[in-house]
């Protein structure tokens, strides 16, 4: 049952866009977000839909991971568009289905909301699929430097964040087996009310929060042993690297922004 | 914010916990109840206030919302990645983090917290859990998905209101087991 947490979203891949600096990433994704907020005219939508379908044939990352990640709203995003189809009243009425009226703005109005929040899952999927975890914390962190200055423990927090994703699949593992050695003990997670299966839950959490405490525990001698300081001019195991091709991408969604912007002034 | 020092225990206390954080989201695939999903998090979110008190409980909420964010599947349900932000329910996962703050506030203000004082630093949680959950949830809606008309204020509150007994309970719950577990916990450590 946790097969798939273990594995995450990422795909492993050797495109152009697996390539990129996770920073680079980070910042497009960011102000292609900007962009289609910006956008309000039917050519801006054209150029950030073609956009997204270069990254996608860029990325070659199999379509059906997309579609897994628009499971998440595309229920939402189809109730949306249907609620602005029949309850937006402007422009020119286009046809009636017994007491509902569709109107033209009607329909503008949802395709353009729905699009836009396709796009934007579709774009942000792209991050996470094309980047691991660790590099998009690495990326993260070097994204948020500038705030050491207000006192925020960003160098700490990518360091736990690292220690969280390290040890997720460790503490699944040792979920699953508690649960099967209190199975086996006669637990029963499956059957009976709500009440009786939260509390056959409570002989997994007390030694399962012990686990995670004592692995805590471990961990913090271990790095102490070692001589761990934070702060401390440290070196970086992984190292990131901002080539050429990564100015380059953001230069085009940066000059989208301004044909958007543009678009959306002349209108 | 930053006055304290992170001590190596600090942050592994945090980051382990944000971990069971995203165990507790999903072990529910063994507890659907009338097609309800039953959640761990709320639960798990108190936990982390009265075991590791408010700086590092948030400190570890923070952390679980940061992972599910960069795309590990933590969040219920398996779900994870950026684009999460903007779901009507990642309020819920915003607001985990004053849960675990207020409820370690409660509790560290008390020298010697009874049962009492678990329930209510549990509904002061829930509270901080549903007024942050349901403004965002308000805010998904009007803002990004430009609801249209009959969607309203109070229309999000009644959606609310059905979840509310089952929170109910876990607060209940929650305040049963934490001076257990909290015991329990303590005692299998060294001392650090």
């Amino acid at each position: 049952m946790f097969k798939n947490i273990i594995i995450g979203q990422y795909i492993p891949g050797t495109s152009m866009i697996h390539g990129m600096d996770p920073r680079a990433k980070l910042i497009v994704v960011f102000v292609f977000i900007i962009n289609l907020f910006i956008a309000n005219q039917f050519v801006s939508f054209s150029l950030l839909t073609l956009y997204v379908l270069g990254a996608f044939f860029l990325s070659k990352v199999p379509i059906r991971f997309f579609l897994k990640g628009l499971r998440l709203i595309a229920i939402i995003i189809v109730v949306t568009f249907l609620l602005h189809l029949f309850m937006t009243r402007e422009g020119e009425p286009l046809f009636s289905v017994g007491f509902l009226t569709v109107y033209e703005g009607g329909v503008k109005q949802g395709a353009m909301i729905s699009l836009r929040l396709f796009l934007l899952v579709v774009m942000t999927s792209m991050l996470t699929l094309t980047t691991t975890p660790i590099a998009l914390t690495d990326g993260l962190e070097s994204l948020f430097n500038p705030l050491k200055k207000f006192g925020v423990p960003v160098y700490e927090f990518a360091l736990m964040m690292s220690i969280s994703l390290r040890f997720i699949p460790t503490l699944l593992m040792e979920t699953e087996k508690i649960m099967k050695a209190q199975m086996a003990r006669g637990a029963n997670f499956l059957h009976g009310s709500l009440v009786k299966r939260v509390k056959a839950f409570v002989p997994v959490l007390v030694p399962l929060f012990i686990q995670a405490f004592k692995r805590a525990d471990e961990l913090a001698t271990a790095m102490e042993s070692r001589g761990y300081q934070g702060g401390a001019e440290r070196t970086r195991f992984r190292q990131q690297n901002w080539r050429g091709l990564d100015t380059f991408v953001l230069l085009t969604v940066v000059a989208l922004m301004f044909i958007v912007l543009a678009l959306r002034w002349l209108s | 914010m930053n006055k304290q020092p992170w001590r190596p225990i600090d942050m592994t206390l945090a980051a382990m916990f944000a971990a069971l954080m995203a165990i507790g989201a999903n072990v529910s695939a063994y507890l659907t109840i009338g097609g309800v999903p039953i959640t761990f998090q709320l639960l798990f979110a108190i936990l982390a206030g009265v075991l590791l008190g408010s700086r590092l409980g948030a400190a570890s909420m923070t952390l679980y919302m940061l992972i599910g964010l960069v795309g590990m599947p933590v969040f219920a349900q398996f779900k994870g990645g950026i684009g999460h932000v903007i779901s009507p329910t990642f309020g819920f996962v915003v607001s985990f983090i004053a849960v675990a703050y207020a409820v370690g506030k409660v509790v560290e203000r008390k020298s010697d917290p009874t049962i009492r004082t678990y329930l209510f630093a549990g509904a002061c949680g829930l509270f901080l859990n549903y007024l942050i959950g349901a403004h965002y949830m308000y805010a998904a809606y009007t803002l990004w998905f430009e609801a249209p008309g009959g969607f309203n204020y109070l229309l999000t509150w009644s959606w609310m209101a059905a979840y509310l007994p089952i929170d109910t309970g876990v607060v209940v719950a929650a305040a049963l087991i934490a001076p257990k577990v909290k015991k329990v916990v303590l005692e299998a450590r060294p001392a650090v």
